[in-house]
């Protein structure tokens, strides 16, 4: 019983990961209609970030809060240099662009970082574990655990409480309703790009001190991202943060009894959802 | 009759030159002058971080020997296998067909590389490989395959024996196996050996190869409350693992032991708090005490930066046993050098090596090292210190190749 507690208990933190992923990738799906294949590029670039602000700087806060800026800011700059040139040009031309620029970014984190995994402790004071009377849990997972909480509630506030949040869900359902009264869809789409990338930043940048960093660690990120999506529902971000505690929790579940199919767990479920609602959890097309 | 004769054959010899200077099959050109060696190293797939490490090992074996054996040129010729064993069948079937070559080193993944064996077989080439399969040398060993690597006996007896004499109330241990054939066979023989030392395996769980979510995995090895976890996995698996252990706080408070590492390779990759209390067994660590070994590393280091980890040193060595092959036979002959190569006995990098002709199986030290905790380390790449090395054979008992077969 202790264990499953745990293991439930890590599932919701992976998850929370996972959401965050997911409702970025799911941002910039449904209000650009364009298959982001650079998502897990930067989600590793905001962990290499994350390593290089604080190797300046030498604080890990700082470093939490300028690295996914920086990302977000590369995805502005992405938008802005190449996305933006392909909306009308189908997505194959889409597809083609974000994939080749996944390479890209993969290798320059090659270039810049060297190809050899780095480690990258948590903050002292985050050090270490807590006795949570079930289980003795890092304390660093429950900072993880709220952080990537709070991200994702905030976000889902700024997108149904705020006017900016409503014009971008209305971009979601109908951009040339939305486009003809006189509102710049155009900035809608780069707010959006550079939101998405921000929080793919974040992610990358929390899972730095759990997982290590490698210059593959986004195309691991990258696949799972895409499920959370699917099953969530094309541009559903309600689904897509219940898809990624869903996923999280199922495969922290599944490990607790037979570890061989953590990693089939994932795409097993998505499968078993889009069977019974090929439109995803929450999904309405 | 006989000026005929001869003006025929003159005929016939200028035809197949001129054939062969302009494009007939290569591997017409390639007999008579060259002998061409295949490294099959993956640029792509689960192993692409490895292949271009043990491409650096064989060209440097290659290049101390100006590129020649025997005082004929050696063409080296390396082939993506991209991890996977249908593109590296394909490849290294080409590369046999279209570029002559006889004699293939790798690839790097166990799986594939038995795969590879079977058309090494097939094709009559000499293949050497190095990696924790036992059945290389065991249950499908055949004449044209060797093995390198330490057999996974031999690996796990050595580090069950030395970490029981370091930390003899240590009985119940966790294990952490990948689940493919590398880690079944070296999970079999811990079991195996941990008898003698009455070990009690509290908990063994496999993982899927390229696993990074380990919080799972340790969350319930914890639960088992054991007095050591032993992972038996390899490269990004084996450090993902080693540092969500050190998140739960399990090391360095209990041991853990990595019994199938690169070395170095993955050392460097985990911070010094992380190394505090692991230890590890390895097929070969850079300061390992040996003229060749002290020689490599010098040159490596000097050329690369960083010392070499068990894949470019695996490479390099498998490479100078085979040329030593050849100055055995005194032959280019496959055969010739297949039959040279068994029973082979070198000094080289690893110190004393044989390669048992009866399984092809290389008979050698496999090393194990201590970690040393942060404050102790001189320099950035004093890593660990070899505490024993250990090379019992497989015993007869366990041996599945009973018969290596013929050519």
């Amino acid at each position: 019983m202790n264990l499953l507690l745990g293991q439930i208990l890590n599932g919701i933190a992976t998850g929370m990961l996972y959401a965050l992923m997911g409702l970025g990738l799911s941002l910039i799906t449904g209000v650009l209609n364009i298959p982001n294949f650079a998502h897990g590029a930067l989600f590793a670039v905001g962990a290499y970030l994350l390593v290089s602000v604080v190797g300046v700087l030498g604080n890990f806060w700082l470093g939490l809060i300028v690295a996914p800026i920086g990302v977000a800011l590369l995805g502005l700059v992405i938008e802005w240099a190449g996305v933006r040139r392909l909306y009308a040009a189908g997505h194959d031309y889409q597809l083609l662009f974000t994939f080749g620029l996944a390479l890209i970014l993969n290798e320059l984190i090659i270039v810049i970082w060297g190809p050899v995994g780095i480690s990258h402790l948590p903050p002292a004071l985050l050090r270490g574990g807590v006795d949570l009377g079930f289980t003795f849990y890092p304390k660093y997972r429950l900072f993880v655990m709220g952080m990537a909480g709070a991200l994702v509630v905030l976000t889902w506030l700024f997108l149904e409480k705020t006017k900016y949040g409503a014009i971008m869900r209305a971009g979601i359902e109908n951009k040339e309703m939305v486009s003809l009264l006189g509102i710049d869809i155009q900035m809608l789409f780069t707010v959006a790009f550079a939101l998405g990338a921000y929080l793919a930043g974040i992610a990358g940048a929390l899972t730095a001190p759990i997982r290590g960093l490698s210059p593959g660690m986004g195309v691991d990120m990258l696949g799972i991202a895409f499920v959370v999506v699917a099953l969530g529902g094309l541009g559903n971000l309600l689904g897509a943060i219940a898809a990624g505690l869903l996923i999280g929790v199922a495969q922290a579940v599944v490990a607790a009894y037979w570890t061989e199919a953590s990693t089939a767990v994932i795409f097993a479920v998505m499968a078993a959802v889009l069977l019974v609602r090929p439109q995803g959890l929450f999904g309405i097309r | 009759m006989s000026n005929l004769k001869r003006r025929n054959i003159l005929k016939a010899g200028a035809l197949g030159a001129a054939a062969a200077g302009f494009g007939f099959p290569s591997i017409l050109r390639a007999q008579p002058k060259e002998i061409v060696m295949l490294g099959l190293w993956d640029q792509t797939g689960a192993f692409a971080d490895v292949g271009p490490l043990n491409d650096r090992g064989m060209r440097m074996a290659l290049e101390e020997r100006g590129m020649k054996v025997l005082g004929k040129p050696i063409k080296y010729i390396t082939r993506d296998g991209a991890t996977q064993a249908g593109t590296s069948t394909r490849r290294a079937e080409e590369a046999i067909d279209g570029e002559g070559a006889r004699f293939m080193i790798g690839p790097w993944s166990s799986g594939v590389a038995l795969a590879v064996s079977e058309v090494a077989k097939r094709k009559k080439v000499l293949h050497l490989f190095s990696g924790g399969t036992e059945d290389i040398s065991g249950a499908r060993c055949h004449r044209y395959s060797f093995q390198w690597a330490a057999s996974p006996y031999t690996a796990a007896k050595t580090v069950v024996d030395n970490f029981m004499k370091a930390n003899p109330k240590a009985k119940r241990w966790h294990l952490l196996v990948a689940d493919y054939a590398f880690g079944w066979s070296v999970e079999k023989y811990i079991k195996e050996v941990g008898k003698a030392h009455g070990l009690e395996f509290v908990g063994a769980d496999r993982h899927p190869l390229g696993e990074r979510e380990f919080s799972n995995y340790v969350q319930k090895a914890a639960a088992n409350r054991p007095d050591v976890v032993a992972m038996i996995n390899f490269g990004g698996d084996a450090v993902a693992g080693a540092r969500e252990i050190f998140n739960f706080g399990l090391t360095p408070k209990l041991p853990l032991i990595m019994c199938w590492s690169s070395g170095v390779e993955e050392l460097i990759q985990l911070a010094p708090e992380i190394r505090d209390n692991l230890w590890v067994g390895t097929n070969f660590y850079y300061t390992a005490n040996t003229p060749v070994a002290k020689a490599f590393v010098k040159s490596y280091q000097a050329k690369f930066k960083t010392p070499p980890g068990y894949a470019p040193s695996a490479a390099y060595s498998m490479t100078r046993m085979l040329l030593a092959a050849f100055d055995k036979a005194k032959s280019d002959d496959v055969q010739a050098v297949i039959k040279a190569l068994e029973g082979l006995e070198v000094n080289d990098l690893l110190g004393r090596m044989k390669v048992d002709g009866a399984t092809h199986q290389t008979l050698r030290p496999y090393f194990f090292l201590r970690c040393k905790p942060k404050a102790q380390m001189k320099h950035e790449l004093d890593l660990a210190d070899i505490v024993a090395t250990g090379d019992t054979p497989l015993p007869k008992q366990y041996a599945a190749c009973k018969d290596i077969g013929g050519f």
